[in-house]
């Protein structure tokens, strides 16, 4: 009963987190009269089929603009065109909700659609692909690392490992993207300079499949470089947190293998502030996507952002302002789940 | 305060890492100084965005001292210029000024482009008209290129001025009449018949310093030597005048730093990002503390609805995604840097106040505070007193550390095409270098430095933040050595 209770309080905050996006949103739209124009602009598409659809069953030029002037009036208040922009917040917030967002200026999908929801949803999984490995390798790679160091406390190895992970907050990891990109790609050949996949494409699903990992190679690397001495630095500090405490001492007087005391007693433990960090780190996670594909030119949200600024398309950056946001809370509220399985005393 | 700020610095030397970051953060402050005591404040507009004063520059050309490094030639960028008139002649009605400028050339390399400009002309009746004269070490004269500036325009009185502020540029590699001088050139001296478009692709530049040694190949070498330019300036009337005579030799290589594709030199770039990335990192960082600071303790020592209020919207914030919202608003508000900036703090604030009104919950529960209560100190007093000094060191280790942060984030902001184009940053320098190619074409001098400067100004702030550490932290003490 408590548990839901917390995981409802979790929701509504995160359901607060997704609305004050949008609002922001769409109330900065409207402010700057951004939001006129976009509506004027899917009105005008609206009216331009119409009125190809009239001149093949109205032959009279003055009737059809007699028609389209009706329709334009109607579209105006429709749209609420006719109000101030405060009026239309919440059918604009819904378009946003809905990602009904009229087509693109230039950008096109795969496909060659320009509506604005399939440019942006079929990268959804291509981002996803990213993000997840990507988090996936560090979450294990600094647990392992992690625990490894607790138990060295002091050496030389752990001083030095404390010092590259506060470096690596200091580390853009667009510029580690370059770095990689420059060295490994263009100087050794060992990696391609961008893309999904190449071209032409292997045939074979397999080939299909070692093509993907090798172009995911250098992406995923430099996300797991700028996150994991940060990462695993904590995973050390919880660790040893707990390993002070009593319960661990009693375990070992009890002679229990030290493996066991590790895995039973302290990383069981130190699971739930583990959790904390990698919620934490999430958002990171989400940002570094963004660079990292704009500069490995990988066909996912982040890219798209980028080239959206370029082509200066307000709708594309709205939904994938809307998408980023909505994912992270999707996100967010699944390790809260997690984190209220291993944490029993999280019911306040 | 005096009292944290003191033990701040003895903390910070007291360790390598600490001493590291102070060095670095006291050569950055330094630069700083330097570029705001030197540079126009509208060095953005007026110089960096704009192209024409760095048109005498080479284009994507490698730092200077590369050229030790490899044994490819490389020439050197030479700029002569004069305003004074080398000798006076009469030649009928018309008196000829010359100008003269001595190169030296000892490259093996034949230069990327040679430009002549000159500006300021003034006359009073006809107008006068120049020539190019250029002597070459084999003793050859050629006369490769003239200027005739034109009449007054109907209503003009005189005396009449003509590219007063844009000087007139002429880059004679692409001129019909220097290739022609050319091709006449080599036809007598060499008896190599070369088309306009061999000269073209041989590239006029290479032959205007060049010598073809062996008559079986049409492939020139370069000629060292001395090579004289000379300006006739022919006009009637002695009071016309022509200010400033320059020559641009384009060389292969430029500078400390190199130039971009633009031929802006990237060292004056660089420069001037780091009075830039000072001010976002420490305005962002100060506000965010200031803010941060006082709602933290506000909402911790007052508790109440006040405290729901500022908790739930804290809550709010803090969970947002950073990045896709400042490119949100950098794109609809305006590339202004004042207004990343105040998004940056407007999200960034948050964080804080929950830590600190956590810590305040506890400090408020400690005897002293109550005892200062019991003596009627005002609420105001009590925080600002009793409170504030206890978690004053944490406030200071905290605005350290977002220093870097808000740097990193501008930097982010600009590489995605967003940055304030009126002041130049390393992050819009890395920007233009990426979108143009330039890591592709291994231009590396303008993709790694304004990175390296990045991470380098970024790593001060956190090791200096790390070696603050243990005031934070008491039980730290003393544990690292």
């Amino acid at each position: 009963m408590a548990r839901a209770r917390t995981l409802a309080t979790r929701g509504v905050t995160l359901m607060g987190v997704l609305l004050t996006v949008l609002l922001l949103v769409v109330a900065t739209l409207g402010a700057t009269g951004l939001s006129d124009k976009m509506l004027g602009a899917i009105a005008n598409e609206e009216l331009r089929g119409i009125r190809q659809g009239l001149a093949q069953t109205i032959r009279d030029p003055g009737e059809i603009e007699r028609v389209i002037q009706e329709r334009r009036e109607q579209l105006t208040e429709e749209y609420g065109l006719d109000q101030p922009w405060f009026f239309r917040l919440p059918g604009l917030l819904w378009r946003v909700l809905s990602l009904d967002l009229g087509s693109a200026r230039t950008l096109k999908s795969f496909g060659g659609s320009a509506r604005v929801s399939d440019i942006v949803l079929e990268r959804v999984p291509n981002t996803l692909i990213l993000v997840t490995s990507a988090l996936a390798i560090t979450a294990i790679l600094g647990l392992a690392l992690g625990v490894k160091l607790a138990t060295r406390v002091g050496t030389r190895t752990d001083r030095s490992v404390s010092y590259v992970a506060a470096i690596s907050n200091a580390l853009p990891s667009w510029w580690v993207g370059i770095l990689l990109l420059l060295v490994l790609s263009f100087q050794f050949g060992l990696f391609p300079s961008g893309g999904l996949y190449s071209t032409p494409p292997p045939v074979t699903d397999l080939g299909r499949i070692v093509d993907l990992l090798w172009h995911a190679a250098l992406p995923i690397l430099t996300l797991v470089l700028v996150t994991i001495g940060g990462w695993t630095f904590s995973v050390r500090s919880m660790v040893l947190n707990i390993a002070h405490e009593d319960f661990v001492t009693v375990a070992r007087a009890k002679g229990l293998p030290e493996g066991l005391v590790m895995r039973r007693h302290i990383i069981r433990a130190a699971a739930p502030p583990i959790v904390t960090t990698l919620i934490l780190s999430l958002a990171n996670s989400v940002g570094g996507a963004i660079l990292v594909e704009s500069v490995f030119n990988w066909p996912g949200m982040g890219r798209l952002y980028f080239d959206a600024i370029m082509a200066l398309d307000e709708a594309v950056i709205i939904a994938l302002t809307f998408l980023f946001t909505l994912i992270y809370v999707v996100a967010r509220f699944i390790l809260e789940i997690l984190y209220l399985y291993l944490d029993p005393r999280v019911q306040y | 305060m005096s009292y944290v700020s003191s033990k701040a610095v003895r903390e910070v030397l007291s360790n390598g890492g600490g001493r590291v970051g102070a060095v670095l953060l006291a050569s950055i402050l330094l630069i700083s100084l330097f570029v705001v005591l030197t540079f126009p404040l509208d060095f953005g507009t007026k110089q960096w965005s704009n192209p024409a004063a760095w048109a005498d520059n080479p284009k994507s050309a490698p730092p200077v001292w590369t050229s030790f490094m490899s044994d490819d030639p490389t020439a050197e960028h030479i700029i002569l210029k004069t305003t004074r008139i080398a000798s006076e002649r009469k030649e009928g009605n018309l008196i000829v000024r010359s100008y003269a400028l001595d190169l030296e050339y000892t490259s093996l390399k034949s230069p990327g482009f040679v430009a002549l400009s000159m500006s300021n002309f003034t006359y009073y009746g006809k107008a006068p008209y120049v020539s190019l004269f250029v002597h070459r070490p084999d003793g050859t004269v050629l006369e490769p290129y003239h200027l005739f500036i034109s009449g007054p325009a109907p209503g003009e009185t005189s005396p009449i001025s003509r590219f007063e502020e844009t000087p007139f540029r002429v880059n004679l590699g692409g001129e019909r009449e220097v290739i022609s001088v050319l091709s006449d050139l080599y036809r007598e001296s060499y008896g190599q018949t070369l088309t306009r478009t061999d000269i073209f692709n041989l590239g006029a530049e290479k032959l205007l310093f060049g010598v073809i040694e062996d008559s079986g190949s049409k492939r020139p070498s370069i000629l060292p030597g001395s090579y004289r330019f000379r300006v006739d300036f022919a006009s009637e009337d002695p009071r016309d005048s022509l200010h400033l005579v320059k020559l641009v030799v384009g060389g292969s290589v430029f500078g400390a730093m190199g130039t971009d594709a633009l031929g802006r030199d990237l060292a004056i770039g660089l420069l001037f990002g780091f009075p830039v990335a000072l001010v976002i990192g420490l305005t962002t960082a100060v506000a965010v503390t200031a803010i941060g600071a006082l709602l933290g303790i506000t909402s911790g020592y007052v508790g109440g609805r006040v405290d729901t209020i500022i908790q739930r919207t804290s809550d709010v914030l803090a969970n947002m995604p950073l990045l896709p919202l400042l490119i949100f608003f950098a794109f609809v508000l305006g590339q202004k840097l004042i207004i990343v900036i105040l998004i940056l703090i407007a999200f960034s604030w948050p964080g804080l106040t929950i830590v600190i009104r956590s810590m305040v919950l506890q400090v408020k529960a400690a005897a002293f505070v109550e005892a200062a209560r019991a003596m009627g100190a005002s609420r105001k007093r009590i925080m600002l007193r009793h409170i504030f000094p206890q978690v004053a060191p944490f406030v200071f280790s905290q605005l350290v550390f977002l220093v870097p942060g808000a740097i990193l984030a501008e930097a982010a902001l600009s590489f995605l095409g967003l940055g304030d184009p009126s002041i130049p940053t390393w992050g819009q320098i890395l920007e233009y270098g990426f979108r143009s190619g330039a890591i592709y074409v291994g231009f590396w001098w303008w993709i790694l430095p304004p990175g390296l400067l990045i991470v380098l100004t970024a790593t001060s702030f956190v090791l200096l933040a790390l070696s603050l550490e243990p005031l934070v932290n008491p039980r730290l003490r003393g544990v690292e050595r």
